[in-house]
C-alpha cells in the first residue's frame, strides 16, 4: 500500500543529514547506487524499515521531469506479477544534505536483457517475454494505466527460463526516456516529455520492437539517429523499416506485423497475446498510403508521401508557410500525389490563414499545425518545432519553466492560441473534442490570470501534481505538497540572505494556486490583482494564514519575514500612534508564529475605516490651518495700513489730550 | 450757431471737493482774527508756524501729522494768547512774548512733540500687531505638526503659504 510523507510530516522532521522516512518505513541507501536498474533514473537500494527481507530501490525524480502520480496511486494498491510496481513516493534528504523526491518500488530480480545481448529463440520469446509482458499489459490496461518504458535495458530477467519482470517508469513523464527506436513514430517525433500518457497500443509497439531487438540479438536500425529512424518508419512503414531483410521465425514475424503496425487500432490488444496462436490468426490489412509520382524536396530531403510532408513540416514549420505561399504544396498534392481530396482539405486550412494578416505568426503557426493534423491526423500536435500530445504539456511545460525558456515561449503561445482545440477539430473522430476544448480553455483562463498565481507555473503545477515548486527561494528543498510548503518557508526564513525577498513569489504563488482546495480559492483571487499597493502582501499572508490553519504549526520565522516585508500593510494606518501599537502587537505575535491573529489585525476594515476617517479630519483641519496662515500672511500689507491709521489717531487724539489739558490748566489753575 | 450750441453735450458741473466749505470758514475765522485780533493772530501765527508749514506740506488724506503738530502747538500756544489777552491786546505785547525764546521754543517743541507722536504712533502700533500676528501663526504651526506627527501629514510649503 502506498504511504506518502504527506500523511506523516513527521517523516521530514529529521533535519539536514539526518535520514528521513519514505512513507514512513522507507530508507534510501545512497551508499548503494543500483546501476541499470532504474530504467535510465537514478536507483539506489531502499530498506523497508518493517520488513527487511524485501528488496526494494528508490528511483530518483528529476526537478523538471515530475513522476507519474496517478500510475503511482493507482498502482501501489495493486499487485501484478512481473512488473517493479510503486509502492510509496516521498521526500528524503540525499547524501548532499538536499532533498530529493523518490519512488519506492520493488528492486529487479536479475539483470536486464540488455546486459548479455544474445539472440532469442522463438519459444523463449513467447514463454518468457512476450506471455509475461502481455499479462502486465493485460493487467495495467484494466486498471486504466500504460507503461511506456519497455525495451531490454528496462525489462528483467531473474535466470534464464524465468519469466521476464517489466521494470519501473513511474519516476518521469511518459515514455520520456525512450528511444526513438521503440516508440511508434507519432510518439517518438515528440519531444521527450511531450508523449503523454498513449495507450496500451504504445506499450504493445514497444514490446514489438524489444521482441525483435531479441530476436535478432541486437538493436535494429542500429547507427541511425532519432530523425532518420522516425524518417524510415514513416516512408517504409515501421514493420518494413525495422525488420528490413532479417530473417525471423515466421511465428514472430507474423506477431510483429501486427504489434508494428501504424495505426495504434490495427494493434491487437495485449489479452490476445497471452495465447500468441490467436495473435498471429489476428489481421487487419491496412491500406498503404498514397505516393507521389516525384519527390518533394524539403531541406534536401525528399517527400514521397502524405505523412512524410507532415514529419518534414513537423520540423521545419517554416517551409509550410514557403510551400503555401508559392502555391507549390496545392500544386504537388494535386499532380504529384494525386490526391485531390487531401488538397481540398489543405486548401480550406489555407483559406482560414487568409483571414488574419499576413505578418500575423501565430496564424501562420495555426495554420501550419492545421496542415500536418490534414495531411496525417494520426500525427501529434505539432506547434512552432514542438510536437507533443495534448496530455503531454504538463511534462513539457516542467522542462520549459525550468530549463528551456524558448520551449516555454512556444508552449505559452500554443495555450494563448487554445492549438490543442484547434488541432482536435482537425480530427475530431480520433480524440474526444469537447474534453481537449475544456481542458484548453482551462489552460488558456490560467494563463490570463495576470500577477501571482497565474501563468504557465499555475498551468505547470496544475498539470504536474508531484512536480516540486520551482521557487529560488524553496532552492536545495523538494516541497511538492502543500503540507510542505510551510515548514519549507520556515526553515527559510532562519537563512537571513534568503528572507530579502517576498515569501511568496510567482512561483509559490502559482503553486499554492494549483494545489488549493476550496478554503483557498477566494483568498488566492487576490494574487490576480494589480501589484501595487499593499493587496498582495495582504494575499500572502491570508493564504499562508489559511495553509497554517489547515496544517497547524507554529511558524514564529515566517511570521518574523512576513512582519519585515509588511512594511505595505502596516502603512494602510495612517495613524502613527496606532502604526506603532499595531507593530508592537505583531511582534508579540509573531513570537507565538500564530498568521491569522496577523491576518486579524491587518484585515481589521472596521478600524481600517475609523483610521481613514480620521485621517480625512486631520487633512481637513489642516488644510484650514494652511489657509488661515496664509491669509494671515497676506494680510501684513493690510496691517501697515490698518497701524497707520490707528497710530495717526492716536497722535490726534495725544495732541486734543494735550490741548484739553493746557485750557484746562489756564482756566482752573 | 446757436442751433450747434444748443444740440451740444451739457457740461457737468465739477463736484464740489469735500471739507472746501470748512476750510472756506476756517479762512473766514483766520482773516476775522487778523482783522479783528491781529496782535493775537500774529502771536499765534509765530506760535504755530511750523505746525501751519507742514499743514501745506502734508498730502496724507486728513492730514494727520499737520493736526496733530497743530494741536500741540495749540497747546503749548493756551498760556500765551491768554497773557497777551490779559495785558493788553497790543502789538507791542505780542511782540514782547515773541521776543521770549522760552515761549517760542516751548511751542515750537511742542509742535515737534506732536510731530514725532505722529510719526512714532504708527509704527508702535504695527509691531503690536505684527507681534500678534506672529504669534498667532506660531500656535497654528504648532497645532499643525502636532498633526503632522499623528497622521503624517506632509508639511505645509512655506512659499505656497506665500504665495
Amino acid at each position: 500500500m502506498a504511504e506518502k510523507s504527506a500523511e506523516k510530516p513527521a517523516a521530514r522532521e529529521g533535519g539536514r543529514g539526518a535520514p528521513a522516512l519514505i512513507g514512513g518505513r522507507y530508507q534510501v541507501d545512497f551508499a548503494a547506487p543500483l546501476a541499470g536498474a532504474g530504467g535510465g533514473v537514478m536507483a539506489f537500494v531502499a530498506r523497508d524499515q518493517q520488513n527487511a527481507a524485501s528488496g526494494l530501490m528508490a528511483l530518483q525524480i528529476r526537478p523538471n521531469a515530475p513522476a507519474r502520480v496517478h500510475a503511482i496511486e493507482l498502482l501501489s494498491k495493486s499487485a501484478i506479477p512481473g512488473l517493479l510496481l510503486p509502492l510509496a513516493h516521498g521526500v528524503t534528504f540525499t547524501a548532499e544534505g538536499s532533498e530529493a523526491g523518490f519512488v519506492i518500488c520493488g528492486a529487479p530480480p536479475g539483470p536486464s536483457l540488455a546486459a548479455a545481448p544474445r539472440a532469442w529463440g522463438e519459444r523463449e520469446l513467447l514463454d518468457c517475454v512476450l506471455r509475461p509482458a502481455a499479462m502486465v499489459l493485460d493487467a495495467l490496461a484494466t486498471r486504466g494505466v500504460t507503461h511506456r518504458a519497455i525495451r531490454p535495458d528496462n525489462i528483467f530477467q531473474g535466470s534464464a527460463g524465468e519469466p521476464v519482470t517489466l521494470g519501473a517508469a513511474w519516476a518521469n513523464p511518459p515514455a520520456s526516456l525512450q528511444p526513438a527506436l521503440f516508440e511508434p513514430p507519432y510518439a517518438a517525433m515528440c519531444h521527450q516529455a511531450g508523449r503523454g500518457e498513449g495507450s496500451g497500443a504504445d506499450d504493445i509497439y514497444a514490446l514489438g520492437v524489444t521482441m525483435l531487438t531479441l530476436a535478432l540479438g541486437r538493436p535494429p536500425l542500429a547507427g541511425l539517429d532519432d530523425t532518420a529512424i522516425i524518417r524510415r518508419k514513416l516512408d517504409l512503414g515501421s514493420y518494413a523499416a525495422l525488420v528490413g531483410e532479417a530473417r525471423l521465425p515466421a511465428m514472430i514475424a507474423d506477431l510483429l506485423r501486427g504489434m508494428l503496425a501504424e495505426d495504434p487500432v490495427h494493434r491487437p490488444p495485449p489479452q490476445l497475446y497471452l495465447d500468441p496462436s490467436a495473435a498471429r490468426a489476428r489481421r487487419l490489412a491496412a491500406r498503404p498510403g498514397r505516393r507521389a509520382q516525384r519527390a518533394l524536396k524539403i531541406a534536401d530531403q525528399p517527400i514521397w508521401d502524405a505523412r512524410s510532408l507532415a514529419y518534414a513540416l513537423a520540423r521545419r514549420p517554416e517551409e509550410a508557410v514557403h510551400l503555401v505561399r508559392s502555391h507549390y504544396l496545392d500544386h504537388w498534392l494535386r499532380r504529384s500525389l494525386g490526391d485531390a481530396v487531401l488538397a481540398g482539405r489543405a486548401d480550406d486550412v489555407v483559406r482560414q490563414r487568409s483571414e488574419f494578416p499576413p505578418e500575423d505568426s501565430r496564424a501562420d503557426a495555426m495554420m501550419t499545425m492545421r496542415l500536418i493534423a490534414v495531411l496525417d491526423p494520426l500525427a501529434p500536435l505539432c506547434w512552432r518545432g514542438v510536437s507533443l500530445w495534448p496530455d503531454g504539456l504538463g511534462g513539457v511545460l516542467a522542462e520549459g519553466l525550468q530549463d528551456n525558456s524558448e520551449l516555454a515561449g512556444k508552449i505559452d503561445d500554443l495555450v494563448a492560441a487554445e492549438a490543442t482545440a484547434g488541432w482536435a477539430l482537425m480530427r475530431p473522430e480520433l480524440c474526444d473534442v469537447t474534453a481537449i476544448r475544456q481542458t484548453a480553455q482551462h489552460q488558456r483562463m490560467w494563463q490570463r490570470i495576470r500577477g501571482l498565481g497565474g501563468g504557465l507555473a499555475r498551468i505547470s503545477y496544475a498539470l504536474n501534481p508531484l512536480q516540486p515548486c520551482a521557487s529560488p527561494l524553496l532552492a536545495g528543498r523538494w516541497v511538492a505538497r502543500l503540507a510542505d510548503l510551510l515548514p519549507a518557508l520556515e526553515a527559510v526564513s532562519q537563512q537571513a540572505e534568503r528572507r530579502r525577498g517576498e515569501p511568496v513569489d510567482t512561483h509559490i504563488a502559482a503553486f499554492i494556486a494549483a494545489h488549493q482546495d476550496g478554503r483557498l480559492g477566494g483568498d488566492l483571487g487576490a494574487f490576480a490583482g494589480d501589484a501595487a499597493g499593499a493587496e498582495p502582501q495582504l494575499a500572502s499572508l491570508r493564504a499562508l494564514s489559511r495553509l497554517q490553519a489547515a496544517f497547524p504549526a507554529p511558524l514564529p520565522g515566517l511570521a518574523a519575514w512576513l512582519i519585515e516585508r509588511a512594511e505595505p500593510l502596516i502603512e494602510r494606518w495612517h495613524n502613527r500612534a496606532r502604526r506603532a501599537e499595531t507593530l508592537t502587537q505583531l511582534r508579540h505575535l509573531a513570537q507565538a508564529g500564530q498568521l491569522l491573529p496577523m491576518l486579524a489585525l491587518f484585515d481589521d476594515r472596521q478600524a481600517l475605516a475609523a483610521d481613514a476617517q480620521g485621517l480625512k479630519q486631520a487633512l481637513a483641519a489642516a488644510a484650514k490651518i494652511d489657509a488661515e496662515r496664509a491669509a494671515w500672511r497676506a494680510a501684513s500689507a493690510e496691517r501697515r495700513r490698518r497701524a497707520t491709521r490707528i497710530g495717526h489717531e492716536i497722535a490726534l487724539g495725544s495732541g486734543m489730550m494735550a490741548l484739553a489739558v493746557s485750557v484746562g490748566w489756564l482756566v482752573l489753575g | 450757431m446757436k442751433a450747434a450750441s444748443g444740440s451740444g453735450p451739457v457740461a457737468a458741473r465739477p463736484a464740489a471737493k469735500p471739507g472746501r466749505s470748512l476750510v472756506w470758514l476756517q479762512g473766514l475765522a483766520c482773516g476775522a482774527l487778523a482783522t479783528l485780533a491781529t496782535p493775537l493772530a500774529v502771536l499765534l501765527g509765530a506760535l504755530l508756524l511750523p505746525g501751519l508749514c507742514v499743514l501745506l506740506i502734508d498730502r496724507m488724506p486728513g492730514k494727520p501729522v499737520a493736526r496733530t503738530m497743530l494741536l500741540c502747538g495749540a497747546a503749548a500756544s493756551v498760556a500765551p494768547a491768554w497773557h497777551l489777552w490779559d495785558h493788553g491786546l497790543t502789538m507791542e505785547n505780542s511782540l514782547d512774548l515773541l521776543s521770549d525764546v522760552l515761549t517760542v521754543g516751548l511751542a515750537w517743541a511742542a509742535t515737534a512733540t506732536g510731530w514725532l507722536i505722529a510719526e512714532v504712533a504708527p509704527i508702535c502700533v504695527y509691531l503690536g500687531l505684527e507681534a500678534a500676528a506672529k504669534r498667532r501663526d506660531g500656535e497654528a504651526r504648532a497645532a499643525r505638526a502636532r498633526l503632522e506627527a499623528e497622521w503624517g501629514i506632509p508639511p505645509a510649503e512655506e512659499a505656497a503659504l506665500d504665495a
